[in-house]
């Protein structure tokens, strides 16, 4: 191995690595909040609602990523006076897609909770919401923690997609140092740095799964 | 004045399935009414009515004075805003068939959880009031443990707890034994029992005649969405008047 050549690229590697961690967490600060309504809209029993969020779910997950990255950087600037840099067009367009992904799973694991649940708080004075609050989503989270997880761990991997417009990301930090030097030993060390990072949100899943399976049988009557 | 009054009820399914059929019935303070009948007779969609669990399709139900539902001569079915049906459905504590204990909370919790979200209670006063109840359902001993650590017995007798724990005006029992294995019925059977000797007024829909005879002090029997006969259990169990009564209970013989 060739520590000095390693030497020479790591910094920019590293530099990759912080903007692909920016995109990670600002999309995620805003996507897994913002699912929560779009869910809560495809349940809804008010028509119009309900078939503008299925239709938003549906575009999102429906189209490549790749193709939404192209078209938000490129036909904002068009069709809207907002100057947009490449790195919040990246995160825009990030965000607007996970939100659809999450909003599938929050739906999900809404429904899971029986119908029982929801009857006994109705029956006790509960609201709707203060049932959705209290009763519905504390326990929906259990069963919305594996696929989430899932889901966070392919964005730090989808990150990658966002050299097609440039952004200096670790992915594009990389691809840059491999043509100059046509040496695969930065794709080799990128793998590595995406590796540890999919491993570290690994664990922190397994973390909440286990927190949040508390009320599950733990020893029989 | 009754604590429940029944009065005209009607309700239809979508698919024009008649579920109830002009239901009338009162229930006086201290009274335990049982209601039999065969599946789809209307007794548990009766009860769910009472809780608005469903909404009537016409007629008129009131609870310790308070209307919850009232339908004009011109046939408008009215409800109050629903913060005031969540207001007058608190006066009946309802037990599930499937007992429908919170998953993600201990029993004592389970308990201590609308006193203190829906009346406002201190955490002290509600705990008091919670292991008092535990008492009578002879469950202190699980108070931390979870739902799914108990039995079906056992979770049923937590339900009854956390219904009681509201000081509901009527509870509502919507076949409490019928999940259950007929061994632990009677643990279940107790607990309601002791209650009726307390004088707590209810209302049981129940397929559990040998319970219906031991706890209802009236007895009513529903066919086809309508109250065939009701009277005195002994009387109806040993002098039915009418065919179906007589052809219903002789297929529990």
């Amino acid at each position: 191995m060739d520590f000095g050549y390693i030497q020479t690229i790591l910094p920019a590697l590293l530099q990759g690595t912080v903007q692909t961690l920016k995109i990670f967490v600002f999309t995620l600060l805003f996507s897994l909040p913002l699912g929560l309504p779009i869910a809560f809209g495809t349940m809804s029993r008010i028509a119009p609602i309900k078939l503008l969020s299925k239709a938003y779910v549906w575009v999102f997950r429906g189209t490549p990523l790749m193709l939404q990255i192209f078209f938000f950087y490129y036909y904002i600037p068009i069709f809207t006076p907002i100057k947009i840099d490449r790195l919040p067009a990246a995160v825009f367009t990030f965000v607007l897609n996970y939100a659809a992904y999450f909003a599938e799973i929050y739906r999900a694991g809404i429904q899971s909770v029986g119908r029982g649940q929801r009857e006994a708080a109705k029956s006790l004075g509960f609201s709707y919401w203060q049932t959705m609050r209290m009763v519905v989503i504390p326990q929906a989270i259990r069963q919305i923690i594996p696929p989430v997880s899932n889901e966070v761990i392919t964005l730090i991997k989808d990150t990658a997609l966002v050299y097609v417009i440039g952004v200096p990301e670790l992915m594009k930090a990389a691809r840059d140092a491999n043509n100059r030097d046509v040496n695969p030993m930065a794709y080799l060390i990128a793998a590595i740095i995406y590796l540890l990072l999919t491993f570290v949100f690994t664990l922190l899943s397994q973390w909440l799964e286990k927190r949040y399976s508390r009320h599950e049988r733990t020893d029989a009557v | 004045m009754p604590i429940l009054a029944i009065n005209n009820v009607y309700k239809t399914f979508g698919g024009g399935v008649a579920a109830l059929n002009n239901v009338s019935l009162q229930v006086k303070e201290g009274e335990a009414v049982a209601i039999i009948g065969s599946s789809g007779s209307g007794k548990s969609t009766l009860l769910r009515c009472v809780n608005n669990l469903e909404r009537v399709t016409a007629g008129e139900i009131v609870i310790d004075g308070d209307v919850l539902v009232t339908t004009t001569p011109g046939g408008v079915v009215q409800y109050p805003p629903d913060k005031e049906i969540r207001r007058i459905t608190t006066k009946t504590g309802m037990v599930f068939q499937h007992f429908n204990l919170f998953a993600h909370l201990t029993c004592l919790e389970n308990i201590t959880f609308a006193p203190i979200k829906i009346l406002g209670q201190s955490r002290q006063q509600s705990l008091q009031k919670a292991h008092e109840l535990l008492e009578v359902v002879g469950l202190s001993s699980k108070a931390n443990n979870y739902p799914d650590q108990l039995s079906g017995g056992q979770q049923q007798r937590i339900a009854i707890a956390r219904a009681l724990a509201m000081d509901p005006q009527i509870m509502l029992f919507d076949e409490p034994t019928s999940a259950l294995d007929p061994e632990i019925t009677n643990e279940v059977t107790g607990v309601i029992l002791k209650l009726v000797q307390q004088k707590i007024t209810m209302l049981i829909v129940t397929h559990d005649m040998r319970f219906a005879r031991s706890a209802a002090t009236r007895l009513i029997y529903m066919d086809e969405g309508k109250i065939v006969e009701q009277g005195p259990p002994e009387q109806l169990f040993e002098n039915p008047q009418s065919p179906r009564l007589k052809e219903f209970l002789s297929s529990y013989q």
